[in-house]
């Protein structure tokens, strides 16, 4: 179904769903929490709020099936705040469920301006109806008796009689908002588009709630039975209503001004503190830092020339405004970084329901623990992410997480432990994976690299316990005996490895086979500006991320030895696989090294022969762009001083060819 | 129709009336890729160039020669000849001799290197005929038509067919 949005709407359409996605994101956490919670009343308010703010914003821009969806989540919310109706883990699915057509419909709007169509959500529609029904045996005696029962009578579309003294612009109201108490109607009137708002409705609205009275108080209940209600004399004054009736109509009546109140507080309060900005012109603004790092390199290298050239007053002057330009542009630099950085809790809000869907689907008990997830992370890094986290937890929850029994057989808590954690340590951030589980054998890891022909039985012998996990990092390997539909569909632990690589992090590995697993990934904290060795070969200059490089000894031919094949290079008393980077980047080799560089791929040390070193230079990756985004071993370029472009290697994936075949190479 | 009076027409607001009767022209710049006049819309052109400091990429695709820096942007340089498929020989001094076209294309800016600029050539748009067949070097798929000059063939290229394959 396309939507038409009026071009006047277009702003307030993208506000919508720039709030529609931040509600539906917390959604999630909440829904989880509360599942574990059920009678947490702050929460079940928090949700029901957040459901009715999105239906507001979707109704005042038509778009019904997300009005439609939404209406009926914040009904079914509205009855488990009030007690008339009970979470069970059915609700929950049908209720996520809910959540997801919501999700979906509104990456469909955003996407292609386009929405699911009616028949599409039927089905869901009326599953939630059955819920908000109450088919649980808990709401059957209340909920006729409670505020909904003016709702349901009003969908079957009986007429309802008023009692006297309401203006008939109320009793449209009331009618077009059967399940809505007075402030509700209110809150309605104010959602409603200025020109179609009836503002003299407001003041009688008001006068009524300030009477205590709600909409139950002014309509006559036409029963066949000629009932209670035709017995209340004047129901206007309505001195004794009954008793239930009061209850339960009162409390939304009291809470919804309330919660409004507090929900408008907190959005004054954001609005003072933050604003939107399109992440594009915070590209643009990063892009053009960069350019001014450029350019202050330049100066000063200009400036420093100029020194040695020539004295004088203006060259102290020129001097010195160019060192306050050289600070004032690396607070810059940080400031503008800053703008990118992210808390983590972005991507770690989605695993408690992720978690909670795989516990269920593998019938197996486990409970998340989040900690640091105020932890920032830059942008850029922390898109890049999600995918690998996901596959590490789902990991954890397939292969490591036994299943209660199993646990406790093993004389451990039937409840599995997830915990997700995030840290600074120096300039790098760890994020983290630990789980209870059964661990991972290493002999088993082993064997199964034995059998896909990924190491030979020498190399397998003489491996200690972290090489052998370092195995599952390898292309083609999957522990798993079978491959379920949870973990495993041919991307693997490979594809995690090479997204963190390609974020210049690394990953460890440690486990205790019956005790559990924990994953560290070191990421840095930006990936914009990079520390890196300038070195040369061939001619030519490259920048090495210095967070991969070790150690850098001078070149002697007799440390080098010739071992089958492979070169090795003595350092102290290890024995280093030797590569020449030009044989790395298969370029000509003239074999006039000067220094080797030693760096860590993984858990092994390499040697690299090189024919210069430059020194270390803090420089601003830039992309090589689209029709060069997937060479092997470059990880970008950037601008030297001199206006030249320099590339910027990545050894990890110069070395990968080469991977395989080092692994159990003794050092 | 002159620019000038094209202006004033678009002033006197009855530019769409004329604008029917009007033929559109098309603006190329023409360059030399072995013997073969070809040409690139001047919309597509960003411009030109004879930066000559190309940093070469190792393990790139043959016909990269190298990214250069455009204005802080690094902007690939690719040998079009090679990339079009048809016979070339890289001179040594491919670095240093040529001219570079900076061209807009769905892959980005993309710079490629020429032997020679011949200028700027305008025709109206009825002049183009589609391409012909097996009389030039040049896979049709990258051409987008053929103009007829004074003295010789002008072949105008499709950028976007020509950086859309895949490698």
């Amino acid at each position: 179904m396309k939507v038409e949005i009026p071009e006047e709407l277009q702003e307030i359409l993208e506000e919508f769903l720039v709030e529609a996605e931040e509600i539906l994101e917390n959604l999630d956490q909440d829904l989880v929490d509360l599942e574990s919670n059920p009678e947490d009343k702050e929460l079940l308010n928090k949700i029901f709020r957040g459901m009715h703010t999105l239906k507001g914003g979707a109704g005042f821009l038509n778009l019904t099936p997300v009005v439609e969806i939404a209406h009926r989540i914040e009904d079914i919310f509205n009855k488990l705040r009030n007690d008339e109706l009970k979470l069970t883990p059915e609700i929950m699915d049908v209720i996520l469920e809910g959540i997801d057509k919501l999700k979906e419909a509104l990456q469909m709007l955003k996407e292609s301006q386009e929405l699911p169509d009616m028949e599409e959500i039927e089905g869901l529609l009326s599953q939630l109806d059955a819920v908000l029904k109450g088919e649980s045996p808990v709401s059957a005696e209340t909920s006729t008796e409670s505020s909904s029962s003016p709702s349901s009578e009003a969908q079957k579309g009986e007429e309802l009689e008023f009692v006297e003294g309401i203006s008939d612009k109320l009793k449209e109201l009331i009618k077009q908002f059967p399940d809505k108490d007075l402030a509700g109607i209110l809150e309605e009137i104010i959602l409603m588009p200025p020109d179609r708002r009836p503002m003299d409705v407001i003041p009688e609205v008001e006068k009524l709630i300030e009477e205590g009275k709600d909409v139950k108080d002014l309509i006559k209940k036409k029963e066949p039975s000629g009932g209670e209600t035709e017995k209340q004399p004047s129901p206007q004054k309505s001195e004794t209503p009954p008793a239930a009736t009061s209850e339960t109509a009162r409390t939304p009546a009291e809470k919804t001004p309330a919660s409004k109140q507090k929900t408008s507080k907190k959005q004054e309060k954001k609005s003072s503190e933050t604003i939107r900005v399109d992440v594009e012109r915070v590209e643009n603004l990063m892009n053009l830092v960069g350019e001014i790092v450029l350019d202050r390199n330049r100066i000063l290298r200009v400036t420093q020339d100029v020194e040695k050239e020539c004295r004088g007053e203006a060259v102290e002057k020129l001097v010195e405004a160019v060192t306050s330009l050289d600070r004032t542009v690396s607070d810059l630099q940080v400031a503008v970084m800053k703008l990118r950085m992210q808390p983590i809790k972005k991507i770690f809000s989605k695993f408690p329901r992720l978690v909670r869907d795989l516990a269920r689907k593998l019938n197996k008990k486990v409970q998340l623990i989040i900690e640091g997830e105020d932890t920032e992370l830059d942008r850029s890094i922390l898109d890049k992410l999600e995918d690998p986290l996901i596959h590490l937890v789902r990991n954890a929850l397939d292969h490591g997480i036994e299943p209660p029994e199993e646990r406790v057989a093993k004389g451990k808590p039937e409840v599995g432990t997830i915990r997700l954690f995030a840290y600074h340590e120096g300039d790098h951030i760890v994020v983290g994976i630990q789980d209870d589980g059964r661990g991972i054998d290493p002999e088993k890891v082993k064997k199964k690299a034995l059998e896909k022909g990924l190491i030979t039985p020498e190399q397998a012998a003489q491996m200690s316990d972290k090489e052998a996990y370092e195995l599952i990092f390898l292309p083609g390997f999957s522990t798993a005996d079978k491959v379920s539909d949870v973990s495993g569909r041919g991307v693997g632990m490979d594809v995690v490895a090479s997204t963190i690589h390609s974020l210049r992090g690394s990953i460890e590995i440690d486990s205790e086979p019956g005790k559990g697993t924990t994953i560290l990934l070191k990421l840095p904290l930006t990936v914009a500006i990079i520390r890196t060795l300038m070195l040369g070969c061939n001619g030519q200059v490259y920048a090495v991320p210095l967070h991969s490089v070790v150690e850098i000894v001078r070149y002697q031919e007799e440390q080098v030895k010739e071992v089958g094949s492979f070169r090795s290079f003595m350092l102290r008393d290890e024995v280093l696989p030797l590569f020449s980077l030009n044989e790395l980047l298969e370029v000509p080799d003239n074999n006039q090294k000067a220094f080797v560089v030693i760096v860590k791929v993984g858990e092994k040390l390499i040697a690299v022969s090189i024919e210069k070193l430059f020194g270390e230079e803090e420089i601003v990756i830039k992309s090589l762009g689209e029709l060069l985004s997937d060479i092997p071993g470059i990880a970008g370029a950037t601008i030297a001083g001199d206006g030249r472009v320099v590339l910027i290697l990545d050894l990890n994936s110069l070395l990968a060819d080469y991977k395989t075949k080092l692994i159990g190479v003794k050092r | 129709m002159s620019e000038a009076k094209e202006k004033e027409l678009s002033v006197l607001g009855v530019e769409e009336l004329i604008g029917e009767v009007h033929e559109k022209e098309v603006q190329v710049i023409a360059f030399r890729l072995n013997d073969e006049l070809v040409g690139v819309p001047i919309e597509q052109i960003i411009e030109i160039t004879n930066n000559r400091d190309l940093t070469p990429v190792p393990k790139a695709p043959s016909f990269v020669i190298g990214v250069m820096n455009l204005r802080g942007k690094i902007v690939p340089v690719i040998n079009l000849k090679e990339h079009l498929r048809i016979p070339c020989e890289i001179p040594e001094d491919i670095y240093q001799r040529n001219k570079i076209v900076i061209l807009e294309t769905p892959k980005g800016e993309v710079g490629v290197i020429v032997d020679e600029i011949v200028g700027s050539v305008k025709f109206p748009e009825s002049d183009v005929l589609p391409e012909p067949i097996g009389t030039i070097g040049i896979d049709v798929k990258f051409i987008s038509g053929v103009v007829q000059l004074d003295r010789e063939l002008l072949i105008l290229l499709n950028v976007e067919s020509i950086f859309n394959q895949e490698e």
